[in-house]
């Protein structure tokens, strides 16, 4: 049974962040999940909230507009995306008033937002939507206790008061995947930081001393991988790891991995459909992905 | 015959009177067929407003009085007292409510005098037609019911039985003694909490008026103030009280000895599954734990259950069953407790990840002598004495996600644990206290405030956001508002001040007695500020922490009350029920039980006459007036007096007429 | 009578207060009065060590009606949006909402804005994206295009008049 989303890729994946894009198109036919590419969409405008939260409500309602006008639900696989679309839903979707507004601005592109699209992001997709039992049958490749450290990110699971996708203190749903194709995750005590991806705008070293404390961390600790699912978290931690090391002044050799890239090698996907050769972070340390 | 109706207006000071004209209001009511005279006073529940009914009645023969007031909830009572004291029968009264009803609730003021008007209107057209009621009497049973055997209990029961009433006090753990059984010292005297509860239960014990049924549990209610029947469930022990001499052979003996978490020591220590809770329990029984027992969840305890053969007065029965019994009493006193919220609801403070995070309680456990360290401070995670200790305030408290309320008690309870730890440990461990509030109210307390003060112990004003686990340590950091500066904590032990909630089972008792809760969970009072022992049920009085958290001498001091309150009606031989009850117009009903189908008191039954015929009779002692029986009454058969649907349909029809 | 900041000669800024509570209240139902300055959201700010970010403090501010004080500051532009100050407040205070409250006050009243931002308007403005799209290097340094790798086209808006239309008229509308 075939579940069909418009794909809404979101700035950071379409514009540099090819792994996860390719990692995704590989992985999810075999979930029996259709991805359609659709015209037309921007910035989903959660970046410039700082700007102005009305530019950035516009232009999420724009973009679910334009899947709604295809009777399609969303897939954003980028959580900042996700939660602009969630907080989007929240407000216009509950106050009349903003709806009329909002959808006056939408009336110069043609557009109409009605609030029908059901918005998922990766982890729901994976863990609420096919299910962990279906994901344990594709398991081709268990992968051998592999010790990863599992990353959240921000927007993914926070605020709970809009709906996130697991829980805000406690999240486990990509430990219940991980373990389903052999992996074993293990708590660390900086699990929740954040990355300060956001902050690139403004204090670029300072996102960087984040990204680069937080893997210090994490590489202490003897993992053998670090796990994400957010495109600008990933930026941080993989594309930036070499520049956060030099920001902290600590070597840094940690592989980092978009979750969908560890579950594609566990399917037994070649590691060229899963952009693996992307990765900037020495991911060839993994047996895994050094091998042939 | 033409009655005459007084009408009342009362001004309530500015209450009634900033939103109701009261002037027009009391020259409509003039204008109303069969009133012959309306007065308006700014306080007519005073004495000179008294006066006032009184003396109308007298002159102008009045045989109805309406008043226009506030709420009869407020002085319905009152006013019924003042009715009969001019001379007329108490229930020829009916108030119209123009406060909560009308001036309370409405802002523009024509509106609301409109309103009024239609009020006293319909008031005008009951009143005449009420009728004269008499009180039925009802016997009262002198026996008391306390369910609860803390502190709380314990205080009431004594006070009872001091009185001359026979008292049954229901627990349902296996020993009375409760939470302060658990401390090891209580603020701010530091008196040894031990020390001044085992006299009282030794009390309790031999007092000839107290009848303790521990290790049972309130299952059913019925009847009514003055006489209720109370069925409770006396759980197996599995061992014969009779017999049993307390020497804990048994416990020893246990072959699953330090296998299973002690409740008691709140998780910190381990115990047999046959125990004693603490040494001094009363009674001094041991009790088999049915869901851990070898012998009683699988049949079988190795070669044979190593209990009964160190048991020398041969007490243990495996074929002990649970029993149920019933208790007639008058009144009864609810002192249930409080439970403890579990801190991992707030995961970020790690109590779910570090066996070094841990709740006041279980440091409570640690510290007292007789706890599973034997007083000894130490880290659960490696036995060893910690360098740093630092408290967490306020874990869940004052919290509009977990428990909007103040728990009251974590601020004293932890400054006494700084003391008590301090003592212990003197300066070789470092405490760190981190609060949003320090809340020293009671006598005494700011004093022991102060003096923690002075006892070498780092005060940080902050909510820490999370505790890290850093290693072997762990690390909180919190911004402190009074230096304004980040300090960055790494601690041994960390103690959390949970939240206080009410029991787990006490929505379920709340059903049972036919008691309401409040939003927060407890048991719900009568009136915050003046009657706070009562209940809305007749007879139901509540003390101590299951009305909300308190200390000890609160829930001591309400506990007494709680007694005085039921005394009020134990000591009475009968007591007025009130007349507001349901009838059976036998002609008319057709025997279908659908009133007591919608009775919640049992108050209805079924007879059957000599034609064969079967009609629906209400027991007057147990009818609570709720009128619900009549609502489902498809004849009409069911009516209730001074309610009657031939007194309410004129009051309606004038209400909404204009 | 007056109430008046001796430090800054600030005054109180009631319309602005009643502008912005009437905001967040709108937004995301939050009611800044309520908070008790426990500092919990200060406590665990990821970015408080960094670049002194101290949200409780803002709370502060704001009840206070000393406005222009924090939108003249450069520290309201250090959130890094991590939300944990909203997860984490006993009083349902959202410290982080209040931060983009001032931020866009700020840009309203034509401060400059900061860092990258303006660069990422124009992208938006001009592409739809906050970036063009880009060629990447592999870990052993080869260039890869999307085209190269096999993907589509990023997908954009289809009339970009229409789209720009739009935005310049959302540039100067508050929420």
């Amino acid at each position: 049974m075939m579940k069909k989303y418009a794909l809404y890729p979101g700035c950071v994946m379409s514009t540099e962040q090819y792994a996860y894009e390719l990692s995704l198109r590989a992985v999810l036919p075999k979930l029996d999940i259709e991805l359609v590419g659709l015209n037309g969409f921007s910035c989903c405008g959660e970046p410039l909230k700082s700007v102005n939260q009305m530019l950035t409500l516009a232009l999420s309602a724009r973009n679910l507009a334009i899947a709604e006008k295809e009777k399609l639900d969303v897939f954003a696989p980028c959580p900042v995306c996700h939660l602009a679309f969630s907080e989007c839903k929240k407000i216009v979707d509950s106050d009349p008033a903003m709806n009329e507004k909002v959808n006056a601005f939408l009336k110069d592109e043609e557009l109409h937002y009605m609030g029908t699209a059901e918005v998922v992001t990766t982890l729901d997709l994976l863990h609420d939507i096919v299910g962990v039992e279906t994901i344990t049958k594709l398991v081709k490749k268990p992968l051998k206790e592999m010790k990863v450290a599992t990353h959240y990110g921000c927007h993914l699971i926070r605020p709970t008061e809009i709906g996130r996708v697991d829980d805000a203190e406690n999240p486990q749903k990509m430990e219940t995947i991980l373990k389903a194709i052999g992996a074993e995750p293990m708590d660390y005590p900086e699990k929740l930081d954040c990355c300060g991806g956001l902050l690139t705008a403004n204090h670029p070293e300072s996102a960087l001393t984040k990204t680069g404390q937080k893997l210090q961390k994490v590489q202490e600790q003897n993992f053998d991988a670090f796990i994400d699912i957010c495109p600008w978290c990933h930026r941080q931690y993989d594309s930036k790891q070499k520049k956060a090391g030099e920001t902290v002044a600590a070597k840094l050799e940690v592989p980092v991995l978009y979750l969908t890239q560890l579950l594609g090698l566990s399917f037994g996907i070649p590691k060229d459909k899963l952009g693996l050769d992307l990765n900037l972070s020495p991911v060839n340390k993994l047996a895994m992905v050094g091998e042939g | 015959m033409d009655r005459k109706i007084g009408v009342f207006v009362c001004h309530c000071g500015i209450n009634i009177a900033s939103t109701v004209d009261v002037n027009t209001l009391v020259n409509y009511a003039k204008t109303l067929d069969g009133v012959v005279v309306s007065k308006d006073y700014k306080y007519m529940c005073s004495d000179v407003g008294a006066t006032l009914i009184k003396d109308a009645i007298k002159k102008h023969k009045l045989d109805g009085v309406v008043i226009a007031c506030c709420s009869p909830r407020m002085h319905e009572h009152t006013f019924r007292g003042v009715v009969e004291a001019g001379g007329i029968n108490a229930f020829n009264l009916e108030i119209a409510n123009v406060r909560e009803q009308c001036s309370w609730a409405h802002e523009d003021k024509t509106r609301a005098t409109e309103k009024a008007k239609a009020l006293v209107r319909g008031a005008v057209a009951k009143a005449k037609l009420l009728e004269s009621l008499e009180t039925s009497k009802i016997d009262v049973n002198p026996d008391a019911l306390v369910i609860g055997g803390g502190i709380a209990g314990i205080q009431s029961a004594l006070d009872l039985a001091e009185e001359g009433h026979k008292v049954y006090l229901v627990e349902q753990r296996p020993t009375i003694g409760g939470r302060m059984a658990q401390l090891d010292k209580t603020f701010p005297t530091l008196d040894c909490s031990g020390c001044i509860l085992t006299p009282k239960m030794m009390e309790v014990a031999n007092h000839p008026n107290i009848e303790l049924l521990t290790y049972a549990e309130v299952t059913g209610i019925e009847g009514s103030i003055g006489n209720y029947t109370v069925t409770v469930n006396k759980k197996a022990r599995y061992v014969d009280m009779d017999k049993c001499t307390g020497c804990g052979d048994c416990v020893e003996a246990c072959r699953l000895k330090g296998r299973i978490t002690s409740e008691f020591d709140e998780g910190m220590g381990k115990r047999s599954a046959i125990y004693l809770s603490f040494p001094q329990a009363v009674p001094l029984k041991c009790t088999i734990d049915k869901d851990h027992c070898l012998m009683l969840t699988r049949g079988k305890c190795g070669t044979g259950p190593l209990c009964v053969d160190a048991c020398e007065a041969g007490a243990i029965d495996f074929k002990q069953k649970d029993k149920a019994v019933e208790l007639n009493v008058g009144a009864i006193v609810v002192t249930t407790g409080y439970d403890i919220m579990d801190p991992s609801t707030l995961h970020e403070y790690g109590y779910a990840r570090s066996n070094d995070v841990i709740t006041t309680m279980q440091m409570e456990r640690l510290i007292n002598s007789s706890g599973p360290t034997g007083g000894e401070i130490v880290r659960p995670s490696t036995g060893e004495k910690p360098k740093s200790i630092t408290y967490v305030l306020c874990v869940g408290s004052r919290d509009e996600t977990a428990c909007a309320w103040c728990c009251r008690i974590g601020c004293m309870s932890a400054l006494k644990q700084v003391y008590l730890l301090k003592e212990k440990c003197g300066d070789d461990v470092e405490i760190n206290v981190c609060y949003t509030d320090i809340r020293s109210f009671g006598k005494g307390y700011e004093e022991f405030y102060r003096k923690i003060r002075g006892m070498n112990t780092n005060f940080f004003r902050g909510r820490p956001s999370e505790v890290r686990n850093a290693g072997v340590h762990l690390t909180i950091d919190i911004f402190d508002t009074i230096t304004n500066k980040l300090f960055e904590i790494s601690t041994d032990l960390v103690v959390l001040v949970p939240a206080l909630i009410p029991r787990t089972n006490a929505d379920e008792l709340a059903r049972t007695l036919r008691v309401s809760t409040s939003a927060d969970g407890f048991f719900l009072e009568a009136h915050p500020k003046l009657r706070p022992m009562d209940t809305f049920t007749g007879g139901i009085f509540i003390a101590g922490c299951c009305q909300g958290p308190k200390d000890i001498q609160d829930s001591v001091a309400q506990a007494s009350g709680a007694a005085a309150r039921a005394a009020t009606i134990l000591s009475k031989k009968e007591l007025e029920a009130e007349p507001m009850v349901s009838f059976v117009e036998e002609e008319l009903c057709s025997g279908c039980s659908s009133c007591i189908a919608v009775c919640a008191y049992n108050a209805i039954d079924l007879v059957k006459r000599e034609d064969g015929k079967s009609h629906a009779k209400v027991n007057e002692a147990l009818c609570m007036g709720c009128g619900a029986c009549v609502g489902s009454c498809p004849s009409g058969a069911m009516q209730q007096k001074g309610f009657k649907d031939k007194q309410l349909i004129p009051m309606v029809d004038e209400t909404i007429s204009s | 009578m007056s109430i008046v900041d001796l430090t800054s000669m600030g005054e109180v800024q009631t319309q602005l207060r009643k502008e912005i509570n009437e905001r967040l209240a709108r937004l995301q139902d939050e009611h800044s009065d309520y908070c008790f300055q426990c500092a919990k959201c200060t406590s665990g700010c990821e970015a408080h060590k960094l670049l002194e970010l101290e949200p409780h403090r803002m709370v502060a501010l704001l009840k206070r009606g000393l406005i222009d004080e924090m939108m003249n500051s450069d520290v309201i532009w250090a959130c890094m949006s991590c939300f944990k100050c909203r997860e984490r407040c006993p009083q349902k205070v959202a410290p982080v909402e209040i931060l983009f409250a001032l931020k866009n006050l700020a840009v309203a009243s034509g401060k400059q804005i900061p860092g990258n931002y303006t660069a990422w308007l124009q992208s938006v403005l001009s592409i739809g994206l906050l970036q063009e799209v880009k060629s990447v290097s592999t870990r052993d340094n080869k260039t890869k295009t999307r085209a190269d790798l096999g993907l589509p086209d990023a997908s954009k808006p289809t009339d970009p008049m229409k789209f720009q239309t739009m935005l310049s008229k959302l540039a100067v509308e508050k929420v």
